[in-house]
């Protein structure tokens, strides 16, 4: 396979994911953006994330308030914050949106697991922005992230959904019926009181954006899961802990705290009550594949170091002469290459599925509105009106079927438990076999060991993905429906 | 709660069983997270001396000779019960104790100095690429427990057949100790490399088989050290999933978390087995069996602990995550798992020529 105009990393990438080589033979272009992306992340790579996650690390375990503003500012130069953000919008995303995403973060996550995820997940945060066709946001808090980061300041969002009572009860239907819901999301007057705590949320204390998860009605919190957008300066809001994690430090998990927060009626995404599916189900059918990425990400990181290692000369022998280490080495190099296949499996198949809504003409061209019209209230009153969001909801459910997303969904949460018990095996390996060397390898080996541990449990533990990929792909009895105005259990 | 099986010892082992169990839990238990986090010296030294009052100083050396007069099977049963609680104090006091052990070997008389609180801690440095000639050592060691700010170190070096022991002050001229620039478990067993240069011995012992006979206590003791992991790792685990909601009931009412539990159990009861079947029998084969299974179990046991605790197992408040990193290092020193593999077949294989 020859590929003229690309570069170094973007051959390797091409070697690494043939599939992608031959897509870009029908669609150099699309390809090459994707390419680019991934040069951006290797180079941040280089220059910002491998000279400074070792001591952000340890440093991060001794004052884990402390926060390095400076990986997050430097960040802004390769636009990784506008990897979510539709191309209209000035963000990265297009027609490949969840494969771009999915080999950044492999990209950023083998330099450091909590980078990584530090930059990942605020594209989680931003997801739910864009999925719910919350359009009148998308001029206002899209726009400035995009725009922020043109000057080099991070504008970061967070995905708040777990509580401290209920871990995987809120990232499936059934158990949400029967969890134990702590926040509740009371409605007043012209909106919402929110009351609760989040906790573990990645970014929670940096973010300036929140989309959170709330029932209005605890009783029924399946029925009444709710989307809201939050922002950090919003009265009774606070972000009072930060946890002293393993691994994956660089990025806090942070405890927030709603006290009478008023949120108004036109920061619920979507339609109350939608949030579980329209909200949870479809980000998780998009995200957890970039997730099984992270994950990816950190075995290929142990592996790099790894190899480097097996290189090092110890009383005149090196280890990558020995038939076993080499062995090793294939067997490390297999499963990296298993996880590609199963998350790029999932990204290719989940833009073929969003690609349909946002690269239409007739959602291209409501941008063709000046911006001045598109901010105005009257405009984005009407967004935010039943028929606004049931306008967008149309045209994206028109794209955007039911049964898409519940494959999607399987697909991810397949690659992700699969891709997060890889490298944990893979890590664990790694150490073994290197032993207590004192070699300059094994400090990254033993970070990427601490690190793999949390993509078995974020984003649904392990055994939940497992559950899902049973009852969607062989059971088929957990099938996705979006409510939405032209359906079933509209209200 | 959980029981374990029954597990036969004699009456003489199920006390001192006991007698390691209080301590571990009166002196251990609360302060557990800070020997991980903050192992400094004082701190360290503190918990050790009332290790000493239970005879963990200098356990191995005869009771005649001032010593606590364990014999290997008992230094195990110990070391169990002190990693239950927290395992870094556990790998100390083995470090220290099998630096001793040569002297103990040799003429245990000439040992009076480890034998005292003061000269704790004793950093057993080995295995490495360690020579002696012309009265002066030189040589490098890679990893060792207890080297930062050790009162002596234990070395064997190449050429001896193993049968000669040598001992250097940690303040001589011509050691140079490198702590670990981020030691990732057992952290309160103070670890890093040594490089010797010229460097002086104190005392030179010669005997039996000293390489020998350090590497099997070494491997029982990180086998042991391992099952108090496991042990540790399905108590704390079971107590979460019994008081934790979780998609619809209890998560020790979910099927897949009982069987993760269930192989934490298994773990320790053959871990156990392992542990005195290799005491009573002697030789090296035994005690490589058993470090490879039970370092291997308790990695797994802890990683499947932090599991069932979610994200809480994550941080640091429930003491999971620390099982994961103290259960990893007993698995890397003091050989690899390959290299331990390719050993025991090579030490069973009669006229095998390399």
């Amino acid at each position: 396979m020859t590929a003229k105009g690309v570069s170094e990393r973007g051959k390797k990438v091409l070697l690494d994911f043939p599939a992608l080589a031959a897509l870009r033979e029908h669609d150099r272009k699309g390809i090459d953006e994707i390419l680019g992306i991934v040069e951006g992340c290797a180079e941040y790579k280089r220059e910002v994330a491998l000279p400074r996650a070792l001591q952000l690390d340890q440093r991060m375990e001794r004052e884990p308030d402390y926060f390095d503003w400076e990986t997050m500012r430097e960040a802004c130069r390769y636009n990784i914050f506008s990897l979510a953000i539709p191309k209209v919008l000035g963000g990265l995303a297009e027609k490949y949106m969840i494969t771009g995403m999915a080999l950044a973060v492999e990209e950023l996550s083998s330099a450091c697991g909590g980078i990584g995820l530090a930059l990942a997940a605020h594209s989680l945060g931003v997801a739910p922005v864009i999925a719910s066709g919350a359009m009148a946001h998308w001029d206002t808090v899209l726009h400035e992230i995009v725009e922020e980061e043109k000057k080099g300041n991070p504008v970061v969002m967070a995905y708040g959904i777990t509580e401290p009572s209920a871990g995987t009860d809120v990232e499936e239907p059934e158990f949400l019926e029967v969890g134990k819901i702590g926040m509740e999301a009371k409605k007043v007057k012209g909106g919402y009181l929110l009351n609760g705590r989040k906790c573990f949320i990645s970014g929670g204390s940096e973010a300036k954006y929140f989309t959170v998860t709330a029932a209005t009605d605890r009783s029924r919190p399946l029925q009444t899961w709710t989307t809201f957008l939050v922002e950090r300066d919003m009265e009774g809001f606070s972000t009072p802990r930060v946890e002293l994690k393993m691994g994956q430090r660089a990025c806090h998990a942070a405890e927030l705290l709603f006290e009478d927060v008023f949120v108004p009626d036109s920061h619920v995404l979507g339609y109350e009550g939608d949030g579980m599916a329209n909200g949870i189900l479809i980000i998780m059918a998009a995200s957890r594949g970039p997730v099984g990425a992270i994950a990816t990400g950190i075995a290929r990181g142990a592996f790099e170091h790894f190899l480097a290692w097996t290189r090092e000369k110890r009383n005149g022998k090196r280890p990558i002469d020995e038939d076993r280490i080499r062995m090793t080495l294939a067997d490390m190099l297999g499963s990296i290459q298993e996880n590609r296949g199963l998350f790029l499996n999932h990204s290719f198949g989940g833009d073929a599925v969003f690609r349909g809504a946002f690269t239409h003409p007739i959602f291209l061209s409501t941008f063709l509105i000046p911006r001045t019209i598109r901010t105005s209230k009257p405009y984005s009153a009407f967004l935010n009106s039943y028929y606004g969001k049931a306008l967008v909801n149309a045209l994206f459910r028109y794209f955007i079927k039911d049964e898409d997303v519940t494959d999607m969904l399987a697909k991810a949460s397949l690659a992700k438990f699969t891709c997060a018990d890889n490298a944990m095996a893979l890590t664990s390996r790694a150490l073994e076999v290197m032993g207590a060397d004192d070699s300059p390898q094994r400090p990254w080996v033993e970070k990427a060991y601490r690190d793999a541990k949390l993509t078995q449990i974020y984003e649904g533990t392990n055994q939940l993905n497992r559950l899902v990929v049973y009852n969607t792909e062989i059971a088929q009895s957990l099938q996705v429906e979006i409510p939405g105005p032209f359906k079933k259990g509209v209200r | 709660m959980i029981r374990l099986p029954e597990f036969h010892e004699d009456q003489e082992y199920r006390i001192l069983r006991e007698t390691a169990a209080a301590f571990a839990q009166k002196e251990l238990s609360q302060q557990a997270e800070q020997l991980d986090l903050e192992p400094t010296r004082g701190r360290v030294r503190e918990v050790i001396a009332k290790a000493g009052d239970i005879g963990m100083l200098a356990a191995l050396i005869p009771e005649e000779c001032g010593g606590g007069g364990l014999d290997e099977y008992a230094f195990c049963v110990a070391l169990e019960e002190i990693a239950v609680e927290e395992a870094g104090v556990a790998a100390s006091l083995l470090a220290h104790n099998t630096a001793l052990l040569p002297s103990a070997m040799g003429e245990p008389e000439a040992l009076i100095t480890g034998v005292s609180p003061d000269d704790y801690p004793a950093c057993l440095a080995f295995p490495g690429d360690v020579s002696f000639s012309g009265g002066r050592v030189q040589g490098r060691v890679p990893f060792a427990f207890n080297v930062q700010e050790c009162s002596f170190i234990t070395l064997i070096p190449a050429g001896s057949g193993g049968t000669q022991a040598l001992t250097v002050r940690g303040d001589t001229r011509g050691v140079e100790t490198t702590p670990e620039a981020y030691q990732m478990g057992l952290r309160a067993a103070r670890a890093g490399s040594v490089r010797l240069d010229g460097a002086e011995p104190s005392n030179i012992i010669s005997g039996g088989d000293m390489a020998g006979a350090v590497e099997r206590v070494m491997l029982l003791g990180l086998a042991s050290i391992a099952n108090g992991i496991s042990r540790s790792a399905l108590h704390k685990a079971y107590a979460y999933a019994s008081e934790r909601y979780q998609a619809g009931k209890m998560i020790v009412e979910h099927q897949q978390m009982r069987i993760f539990l269930a192989e934490m159990l298994a773990a320790v009861e053959q871990g156990r087995t392992l542990v005195k079947r290799a005491c009573e029998d002697g030789g090296i084969a035994p005690a490589v069996v058993a470090w490879l299974r039970c370092t291997e179990s308790a990695c797994k046991s802890a990683i499947d602990g932090v599991q069932i605790h979610g994200g809480y197992g994550y941080m640091r408040d429930y003491g999971m995550e620390r099982l994961m990193r103290d259960a990893k290092y007993c698995q890397m020193y003091p050989t690899t798992s390959q290299e331990a593999l390719l050993r025991l077949l090579e030490a069973s294989e009669e006229g095998w020529q390399p």
